[in-house]
């Protein structure tokens, strides 16, 4: 596992696109969610109980930022089908709307486009947020080990 | 002549009949509304009465869902401090304005809090739902719900469920909505801080602190 990390990252590129990945993405859900105010100033406001909303988001974004690369290597490196990207893209993505669609102006902005089937899908969004961010994040936990899988095999490493 | 008097007569009483059933059949709004009310660019007219001193030179306008989470949030960790050192004190007042657009039991929620206004426990109601808030439409804002919380506040339930079944504040719900939308606010909660010459919008449950550096600069 340490080696197939080591292979994929030892290319300086792969570092800074899981850092740039880590941090747009952690920031992006952190203003989603309201954990960050960019106005009128810019402050960071953590409220009580939602502790664990925060740490999942974490866990997204770095999950993200370490199948992302690794998928994308596979596919420009090892010339492999870009299907097996979809795990990584698919769990970022569905961890993302969970808690883009709340009370916000995402939220208002696809009720108000899409009336009551975008009320229902907010509502479910928004209810289910915290169980759909943690299979978000087994579905890239997945995805990892399976990755990690057919790079050993694809590169012939020892295990 | 005669003839002349029984058509008059005729037109006099369709026009009473007339004006009798457009009464009973839409029942007006008995509250005493101040249709002037406006707070810098906003009609609050239809919005809440206003919380604490009427003549204080600031004033915070919320514009809110009852089922929306980050409202609730920010009714819990934010607005005590505000009720606290800016309510209380008399240097600010609230208005709060509906923005009902996250679940079919928005809108009643909205309409509820105003049948407990005719009997004089808006804020009381208001205070009730964002303390029972759950998720979005799972029932706890549900019609039984709402009578419920009326008849915990041992509000008269003839009155108030006539209300609320007639849907008598549903026009005063939308106005806010329109009031919302016309003054760019794109979720809940949005305020805005609204001083003699200036006013300044705050979007989201931003923490105290913020709400403390602009009033403060507005004072």
């Amino acid at each position: 596992m340490v080696q197939t990390i080591k292979l994929v990252y030892s290319n300086f590129k792969y570092v800074v696109l899981a850092s740039t990945i880590f941090v747009s993405m952690m920031i992006g859900l952190l203003i989603l969610s309201e954990y960050i105010f960019l106005e009128p100033y810019v402050v960071a406001h953590l409220p009580s109980g939602s502790e664990l909303g925060f740490l999942l988001i974490v866990l997204l974004s770095a999950l993200s930022a370490l199948v992302i690369p690794m998928n994308i290597f596979r596919i420009s490196v090892l010339k492999s089908s870009k299907q097996k990207m979809g795990g990584g893209i698919f769990g970022s993505i569905i961890g993302t709307a969970a808690g883009a669609c709340s009370c916000g102006p995402v939220g208002f902005a696809v009720i108000s486009t899409f009336g009551s089937v975008g009320a229902t899908a907010t509502a479910f969004l928004t209810n289910y947020e915290i169980p759909i961010r943690i299979i978000a994040i087994a579905i890239l936990i997945i995805t990892y080990f399976t990755t990690v899988k057919s790079l050993k095999v694809e590169c012939k490493l020892n295990p | 002549m005669n003839k002349k008097g029984v058509v008059i007569g005729v037109i006099i009483v369709a026009i009473i009949a007339g004006l009798a059933a457009s009464y009973s059949s839409s029942p007006s709004e008995t509250v005493n509304l101040d249709m002037g009310r406006t707070h810098g660019t906003i009609s609050t007219a239809m919005g809440s009465p206003i919380l604490g001193d009427t003549s204080a030179p600031l004033t915070i306008v919320e514009f809110g869902d009852y089922q929306c989470e980050q409202c609730y949030a920010w009714f819990h960790e934010t607005k005590p401090a505000i009720v606290r050192d800016y309510i209380d004190t008399g240097k600010a007042n609230l208005v709060f304005v509906d923005l009902a657009f996250l679940g079919r039991d928005s809108i009643p929620a909205s309409m509820a809090t105003y049948c407990a206004e005719d009997q004089g426990m808006y804020w009381e109601y208001h205070n009730i739902l964002y303390n029972s808030q759950e998720s979005i439409d799972n029932g706890w804002a549900n019609s039984e719900r709402l009578k419920a919380f009326a008849f915990s506040l041992d509000l008269d339930m003839e009155l108030f469920e006539s209300c609320l079944d007639s849907e008598k504040y549903s026009k005063r719900v939308q106005y806010n909505i329109q009031q919302a939308k016309a003054n760019g606010v794109r979720g809940t909660p949005g305020f805005f801080i609204v001083g003699p010459n200036e006013q300044q919008q705050i979007g989201g449950a931003q923490p105290f602190s913020v709400f403390k550096q602009i009033l403060d600069s507005m004072i």
